[in-house]
């Protein structure tokens, strides 16, 4: 009965300090989304209140006049699916291979992998601009979805190559043993297996490519080829001032779509994940 | 279900192969097109911008100019890059303390025998000087900014203090003495003033002119070094005794920028905020009904009201092939009529002396004419041409200054180490 009380409490404890995480990580989105819908005079209130008094749709009317959302919107979206699919395709065989055939190719490429990512991209932008330049590449989104790619195969990679060595190999072997053939063993046994890594890992790289500012700024010139994030710093001025209403107006639409793919594919994640974790 | 994923992915692979590619050269039709990136971001400035280059383009059908829309965010590296890469705009807007790193390196063009008599009369000498680098000009500078006070109206007048003007400022003493008795008049929780000291290096050196400070001292060998002398000593030692001293300034606001300060301000918790020029469309827009504010002069020193700044400029891509087109468009865009249209989008103010002298600009709202009259003493920041300046900022005297300011260290340290420090780092960037 005691151990049950604790148990109790304990779980009455660890729901509370979940719910103080969680208003900690809700609370820029909320206020983000309170500051979208406040008047500007609301917004230089010394006593700035969560629900707006006087609310408004204002700052997404000028945010919408002011720059073209819509069409950024539709760029990033294509550049982010583009990029996630791409890498998945490329990084799930390598991982694949990295993670069941152990050599010496596959340390090295994991420690390619590592050190990869020790490199700031400030150090590769010229570089990269320089190539992409001498592919006619620069002001395309084919050239930035190629970007998004290099970018994120590193760690996509080192995501898969772990969800790959969860799938016990002994699974193959007894597929194989029933008479599948290595292409047959691959989609029928490991690829299920391997869906909630996939998904998860393309999660990964379209939120990276989604969010990514610097190599669109750089590389896209047009104003018709510019992405969500390039767009929003238009409503930033010198020293950090801003035209804060409708930023935070664009700025809560530009989460909608990452909270929406989030939402959709975070279901088959841990769906994936829990399949036949217990027996029936 | 694998069947559709395919389909979606070969669906988007054959979007982005077909329809985005990217445009290549322009196709030769005979006329010149020219690229201007502009750092506009304000409604009313990017329209003042793609006006005139509407203007220009419809009485020069030969020499198109395609407007650009950069940003003030990561500017300095997408500029270097596209630099690196041969990819520049052609006309390129951006702050004379950004232009030395692009100047000395050979990234811009020299100005000096493009522009035309009449554009290079117009600004004054003291507005060149932002833009000179060596024996070039890599810049025209156009629009600025001197920092003003912005007070509230009542709490000002109710309290008996004498008000400012540009022909009778306060002195630095005299506005210390003021924060003190109005601190006194507003009661518990209120301050005189608020200074949002985010980025406390520039707002000391360049109000420090005013009392004679200089910092950077240029030898007769051309190089730089530091010195702290008395009167670069009197801003931050008044900033210093409002904060720590008088307690007649807000603790509190020493680390936010000027936005984060206007809700006190428009509270009345805070009777006045030194801040930018152009902050006055903030206070226009977002401050509450009934709100009466005023804009003062800064405090005068020695020197005045002299002040420094760095210009916003418009410079020519040395890579360029119509360097002169480029020039020639830039006579038409900062025509007097044309500047004020730009300062008054930007709630700057023109450098140019014509279009400085345009009456909208000398007007008693929001506060114009007192920034009109400042103009005037208006110079270029201390450490304008500078090398090594952003290196001293971030790594010695930002930190320097914010201890200093918020009482953590004295006077004698804060001098040691932007002096002693900062040498070391300048040297570094000096070596023959």
């Amino acid at each position: 009965m005691s151990t049950l009380r604790t148990s109790r409490s304990a779980r009455v404890g660890q729901y509370l300090a979940l719910l103080a995480y969680l208003v900690f990580l809700a609370f820029p989105f909320l206020w983000l989304i309170s500051t979208a819908f406040k008047p500007a005079p609301e917004l230089g209130s010394l006593h700035p209140t969560w629900i707006p008094r006087d609310p408004t749709l204002a700052n997404f009317r000028q945010a919408f006049d002011e720059q073209p959302l819509l069409q950024a919107a539709g760029n990033s979206l294509l550049a982010a699916l583009s990029a996630a699919l791409i890498a998945v395709l490329i990084a799930t065989p390598m991982a694949y291979v990295m993670a069941r055939h152990r050599g010496r190719l596959s340390t090295a490429a994991t420690g390619w992998v590592v050190i990869s990512q020790a490199f700031p991209f400030v150090l590769v932008i010229i570089p990269l601009f320089l190539v992409l330049k001498n592919l006619h590449l620069i002001n395309s989104l084919f050239g930035l979805v190629m970007v998004y790619v290099v970018w994120s195969l590193p760690f996509a990679l080192w995501m898969l190559v772990g969800y790959v060595r969860a799938v016990p190999a002994e699974l193959e072997e007894a597929a194989a043993v029933d008479g599948a053939g290595r292409l047959r063993t691959l989609v029928s046994v490991t690829a299920p297996l391997l869906a909630p890594g996939i998904v998860a890992t393309a999660l990964f790289a379209f939120i990276t490519a989604w969010n990514e500012f610097f190599f669109a700024l750089v590389l896209l010139k047009t104003p018709e080829k510019q992405t969500l994030p390039v767009v929003l710093t238009h409503f930033l001025g010198a020293e950090g001032v801003a035209d804060l209403g409708p930023l935070a107006a664009a700025a809560f639409l530009a989460t909608i779509p990452s909270l929406v793919i989030f939402a959709i594919i975070q279901k088959r994640i841990t769906g994936g994940m829990l399949a036949g974790a217990v027996k029936s | 279900m694998r069947g559709r994923v395919f389909t979606a992915a070969a669906a988007a692979l054959a979007l982005l192969l077909t329809g985005c590619s990217s445009d290549g050269d322009e196709a030769d039709d005979g006329k010149i097109r020219l690229r201007f990136q502009s750092l506009a971001w304000q409604q009313d400035s990017v329209e003042a911008n793609k006006e005139l280059v509407a203007e220009w383009n419809a009485a020069h059908p030969d020499i198109q100019v395609d407007y650009v829309q950069g940003s003030w965010d990561s500017v300095h590296d997408q500029l270097l890059t596209s630099f690196e890469g041969g990819e520049a705009p052609d006309i390129i807007h951006d702050a004379s303390d950004d232009l030395a790193d692009f100047a000395y390196g050979g990234y811009l063009a020299d100005l000096t025998t493009l522009l035309p008599a009449r554009l290079k009369a117009d600004i004054p000498a003291r507005s060149w000087r932002t833009t000179t680098f060596g024996q070039g000009i890599y810049g025209v500078p156009f629009l600025q900014e001197p920092r003003v006070i912005m007070a509230n109206k009542k709490i000002l007048e109710s309290s008996g203090v004498r008000i400012p003007t540009p022909e009778r400022p306060w002195s630095w003493e005299e506005f210390r003495q003021v924060t003190k008795e109005l601190t006194a008049t507003m009661g518990k929780g209120g301050y005189a003033i608020a200074w949002p000291l985010k980025e406390p290096v520039s707002v000391s050196l360049n109000l420090g002119l005013s009392a004679g400070g200089q910092l950077f001292h240029r030898g007769a060998d051309g190089k730089v070094t530091v010195r702290f002398t008395e009167a670069d000593g009197i801003v931050p030692g008044t900033v210093h005794d409002q904060v720590n001293t008088d307690l007649s300034a807000s603790r509190s606001t020493l680390g936010t920028g000027g936005s984060d300060a206007l809700p006190g301000f428009f509270g009345g918790k805070y009777a006045m905020v030194p801040l930018g020029f152009s902050y006055r469309q903030q206070i226009t827009q977002q401050a509450p009904k009934g709100f009466e504010w005023t804009v003062l002069p800064a405090p005068a020193g020695k020197e005045g009201l002299a002040q420094g700044v760095s210009p916003q400029t418009l410079s020519i891509a040395e890579d360029s092939p119509y360097k002169k087109e480029a020039a020639r468009f830039l006579d038409f865009f900062l025509q007097p009529r044309n500047m004020v249209r730009l300062a008054r989008g930007d709630w700057m103010l023109p450098t140019g002396t014509a279009a400085l002298a345009d009456p909208s600009l000398r007007t008693a709202k929001d506060g114009w004419a007192t920034g009109a009259a400042v103009a005037q003493q208006l110079r270029s920041a201390p450490a304008q041409s500078v090398r090594g300046y952003p290196e001293w900022k971030d790594k010695v005297a930002t930190p320097a200054f914010q201890e200093y300011y918020s009482g953590a260290i004295d006077a004698d340290e804060l001098r040691r180490r932007l002096v002693e420090d900062g040498n070391l780092v300048l040297a570094r960037y000096q070596r023959d």
